[in-house]
């Protein structure tokens, strides 16, 4: 037999963190260094489903302006952490000694009116009030360092802070890691319940129950379910996103930044294989919450359709792969932190984007875990704010 | 004539400035194998890739054509002259400012036939010859570009020197035309690259247009393709499968090289052997994994039993290849290829692993190993299945009537799990009358006298599949014996110790090697390694390979340019 799999779990245990996506790898592996024992348990593969598309954003994302408008002074109390949940990013990859294939090109969120230039131009002023390096670009600053646009694209705000990484190679390296700090990482395996017992929590999972001291909730929407299951309940109002994804055969490096659009739902970007990768929101259909999303033709043709008209030279390029990954969204913010009710209780949901947030996020709470004073005031994304 | 050309006609090909004439109707890597032009295009590491599946599965046999990029030389038909250049992986792609506007789900056109059938081989034809006779409308399309599917492999080609269609090819066109004349709508050159629940389908034509079908019921007879056969040197040019050589000789009427050397497991390397000789090609020998038939006279006989027909054109094949004194190695499977300044040596040793090995030269190496069922589409509509451990393989949950367990979605045929023309020929008349009866059409007592008939003949069929297969029983291939350089993923070049060094560092499912590794992340979209690393996994962990074992299935089924999904020349699918 091999692999965790057939591992069984342990009876008790310091941390169990339930998720094993990108964030609680990232929280059992800064535990672990503090050689603290963790028990990972994630009811899929970890990394398996939502830690999977590589854009490193940093700039409001127009998507969820329009989206969630009421969400926005959400998005921009949080904004400060994008650039230096990117920056960790690096550090994180200098800390591995890994290859992440990061690459800090900047990113450009074309326009193609003067009303959508207009929207950009207000995004960016109030982006640079909170830290950000934005500029406008025209037309011919654009073609001065992007030389790829169709003829209908106008202009663009750059930020200089974004970038993108491969996480696949991301996701290996952090598994190598914790794996190596003797993390236990227990995969297809359900918590189907958490009850407080002594000064701790009893995890009871599909392969037995497990002692813990401390339990962190880094599931990502299923937070919500588990979170409301305990007693007192917590309310954390977390919701799926399926997303649709698409990924092209190689072609020599053309498309350097990661490109989005003022108006329309796109990400483009191209990885260190050549290939890319095509996704900005568009839905995949998930028939029932927890089971496995499903794409969908509608968002493949338009998704696809809207890459081409963005950057026609692509057109001839095949799309040999597409896939549907959970994003998580709650209000806008990241829920980080102590849960006051249950004392040893933590939750890790690093907020809209997040991947580009996942790595800074877990150190954040995992500070918190640890008693020491995290970097950040994590004040605005205390888990109790909901009620 | 139906299949492509009618009359006696070259175009010019310019292959890199290198002149190839091509006859009218062939594939453009039919015109450059007889121009003994291997090589077609490079891959990351530069290694040189040519023809392998000839069926447009792995992705191999890329070129650019007239400055497009990513076109299957296998799949792409002359007509016209043409400049030829190899593909680089990665080269950069022409420069284009044409700007279309995006369009959406909505612009696409929509057709609603009654029936769909996918798949023009010999099952969908009788599928969709006996759903029309009881009156269903009958939509049937097929990706290749005339049908008859990789049973009949019509002649696309004409001329005074084209060797006239052989009785396998006369069957394959006089059912094409019993559909035709029935009523079925036969549209060539469609490839249905996406299955969406509940029935939806999207297809791409040959010339560009998309159509999403939304029948009232489908009748899904996709077939299969030809395993690989992971040894060193799987990958060289001039190795390919005996399917792709066939199709060479079959359809166009070229031969892949003057030197041939067949190795593999079944009947079908047989015919090869023979047709080749026939086309006067040098059979450089035989090579057959099963022992001597000798071995399985119980098998022979019940073969005979079966199917007297089949078993004199097995020996007809044996007579030809006798009368080409072409060897024939029993129980010796290929252990290796290597490629010579000019040619191939290929080692051919015991199938148990254990022996000398013996090396032999040639131009073409083909590999026969048996088949894969092509069972994507009814995956992904949620179909459910079994996974036969004997055959290793996954085998459609069916009634005898064809029927899924999805609701209006009917299966037959090599993508069920395999077993033959014959049988799929024979299912196919008994699902087409049933889904045709699923739609309210009500059965005549003589046609249901004929679908009764078609059963009878499916099971004999089925009996003869089964004393085939006892005579030609092999030792399944030994994953322990692959080394660990060998590659086990064609597109993207991972070594089969990569994949073991996954599975070591406690990955356990298929999705989560292929992430850690890239195994399957390729072109072929796991065809070809998928049941090679399944294998290793359940190897490894003990475990049973089951209908989720694999790669999940999701469209596209085929790669699909960004272009092509993007229209705006979404003017539907045209019949070719």
């Amino acid at each position: 037999m091999i692999g965790p799999e057939a591992q069984a779990l342990p009876t008790a245990i310091g941390t169990v963190v339930i998720g094993g996506g990108v964030v609680g790898a990232c929280v059992a592996g800064f535990l672990a260094d503090e050689g603290r024992d963790v028990l990972v348990v994630d009811d899929g593969r970890g990394a398996g489903s939502a830690s999977n598309a590589g854009s490193l954003h940093v700039q409001m994302q127009s998507r969820f302006m329009r989206l969630y408008p009421e969400n926005v002074p959400n998005m921009e109390l949080q904004l400060p952490l994008y650039p230096k949940a990117v920056a960790f990013w690096r550090e994180l990859a200098s800390s591995l000694n890994a290859d992440f294939d990061l690459k800090m090109t900047g990113g450009l969120m074309v326009a193609e009116s003067q009303a959508q230039l207009d929207f950009l131009g207000l995004k960016a002023k109030r982006e640079r009030r909170l830290g950000l390096d934005v500029e406008m670009l025209d037309r011919a600053g654009l073609d001065a360092i992007a030389p790829y646009f169709g003829p209908s694209i106008v202009g663009a705000e750059l930020c200089v802070n974004e970038g993108k990484l491969n996480p696949l190679l991301c996701n290996a390296a952090i598994r190598k890691w914790i794996l190596a700090r003797g993390v236990v990482l227990a995969e297809r395996v359900k918590v189907n319940a958490i009850a407080r017992s002594g000064s701790g929590f009893t995890v009871a999972t599909s392969r037995g129950s497990v002692i813990a001291g401390r339990v962190v909730l880094a599931a990502g929407s299923g937070t919500r379910e588990l979170a409301a299951g305990l007693a007192p309940a917590i309310t954390i109002p977390a919701v799926a996103e399926p997303l649709h994804m698409n990924i092209t055969e190689a072609t020599a490096p053309l498309i350097g930044h990661l490109v989005q659009h003022a108006d329309r739902m796109i990400t483009l970007k191209q990885f260190g294989t050549g290939q890319i990768v095509i996704g900005g929101g568009w839905p995949a259909r998930q028939d029932k919450p927890g089971s496995h999303p499903e794409v969908e033709l509608a968002s493949l043709i338009a998704n696809a359709s809207l890459a081409q008209h963005i950057v026609p030279s692509i057109g001839p390029l095949r799309i040999i792969r597409t896939w549907a990954g959970v994003n998580t969204s709650v209000d806008g913010m990241g829920v980080l932190g102590a849960v006051p009710a249950i004392p040893g209780l933590f939750v890790a949901i690093p907020g809209d984007a997040g991947y580009t947030l996942g790595p800074l996020s877990a150190r954040l709470v995992a500070d918190v875990i640890l008693g020491r004073k995290p970097g950040e005031d994590l004040q605005p994304f205390r888990p109790e704010r909901f009620g | 004539m139906e299949c492509g050309a009618d009359r006696n006609e070259f175009f010019h090909l310019d292959f890199e400035g290198e002149a190839v004439q091509a006859r009218a109707g062939e594939t453009v890597a039919a015109a450059l194998a007889a121009h003994g032009l291997r090589a077609f295009r490079t891959t990351r590491t530069g290694a040189e890739r040519g023809l392998f599946c000839g069926m447009g599965v792995c992705q191999d046999c890329l070129v650019e054509i007239d400055g497009v990029p990513g076109r299957r030389a296998c799949m792409i038909s002359v007509d016209r002259p043409l400049t030829v250049r190899r593909q680089r992986h990665g080269q950069p792609l022409p420069a284009t400012l044409e700007q279309r506007a995006p369009v959406t789900i909505d612009d696409l056109p929509v057709e609603r036939p009654e029936l769909l059938v996918i798949g023009a081989g010999p099952g969908g034809l009788r599928a969709a010859i006996a759903a029309r006779r009881a009156g269903a409308e009958v939509l049937l399309l097929d990706e290749r570009r005339a049908p008859g599917g990789q049973y009949f492999k019509p002649v696309a080609v004409a001329g005074d020197d084209v060797p006239p269609p052989d009785a396998q090819h006369r069957e394959g066109l006089a059912l094409v035309a019993e559909a035709r004349a029935a009523g079925v709508v036969i549209r060539s050159g469609v490839t249905v690259w996406g299955a969406f629940t509940p029935l939806d389908f999207a297809a791409l034509s040959a010339a560009g247009g998309h159509v999403r079908v939304l029948p009232k019921a489908v009748i899904v007879a996709t077939g299969a393709y030809e395993k690989g056969w992971p040894v060193p040197g799987w990958t060289l040019p001039g190795v390919m499968t005996t399917g792709a050589a066939q199709t060479l000789w079959r359809t166009a009427r070229r031969l892949p090289g003057q030197r041939v050397l067949i190795a593999g497991n079944g009947p079908l390397n047989l015919q090869l052997a023979a047709e080749l000789y026939k086309g006067g090609a040098d059979v450089v020998a035989v090579v057959e994994a099963a022992r001597l038939p000798a071995f399985a006279i119980s098998g022979l006989a019940a073969m005979a039993a079966a199917s007297p027909a089949l078993v004199a054109q097995g020996l007809a094949y044996h007579w030809r290849r006798l009368a080409g004194r072409i060897p024939m190695l029993h129980d010796r499977v290929v252990g290796a290829v290597e490629a010579l300044a000019s040619g191939l040596r290929v080692m051919i040793e015991p199938a148990s692993g254990n022996g000398p090995a013996q090396a032999f030269e040639c131009d073409i190496v083909c590999f026969g190993y048996g088949f894969e069922p092509s069972n994507e589409l009814l995956r992904a509509l949620g179909c459910r299945h079994d996974h036969d451990p004997l055959q290793q393989r996954l085998v459609t949950k069916r009634d005898g009537f064809g029927r899924t367990s999805v609701a209006g979605v009917f299966a037959l045929g090599d993508c069920t799990g395999l077993g033959g023309a014959r049988v799929a020929a024979a299912d196919g008349f008994v699902a087409g009358l049933a889904a045709a009866a699923s739609l309210g059409h009500a059965i005549a007592p003589a046609l249901a006298r004929e679908g009764r008939a078609a059963a009878a003949d499916g099971e004999r069929h089925r009996r003869f599949q089964r004393a085939l297969w006892q005579v030609y029983a092999a030792p399944p291939p030994s994953m322990a014996r692959v080394a660990d350089a060998t590659l086990i993923c064609r597109c993207e070049e991972v070594s089969f110790g990569d994949a073991r060094a996954a599975i070591a560092e406690g990955h356990v499912d298929i999705g989560a090697i292929k992430r850690a590794t890239r195994i399957g992340m390729g072109t072929c979209q796991g065809r070809y390694c998928r049941p090679l690393l399944e294998a290793l996994i359940c190897q490894a962990s003990g475990t049973a390979p089951d209908e989720f074992s694999g790669f999940a299935p999701r469209p596209p089924f085929r790669p699909i340019s960004i272009r092509d999904l993007a229209g705006p020349d979404l003017a539907g699918i045209s019949g070719q």
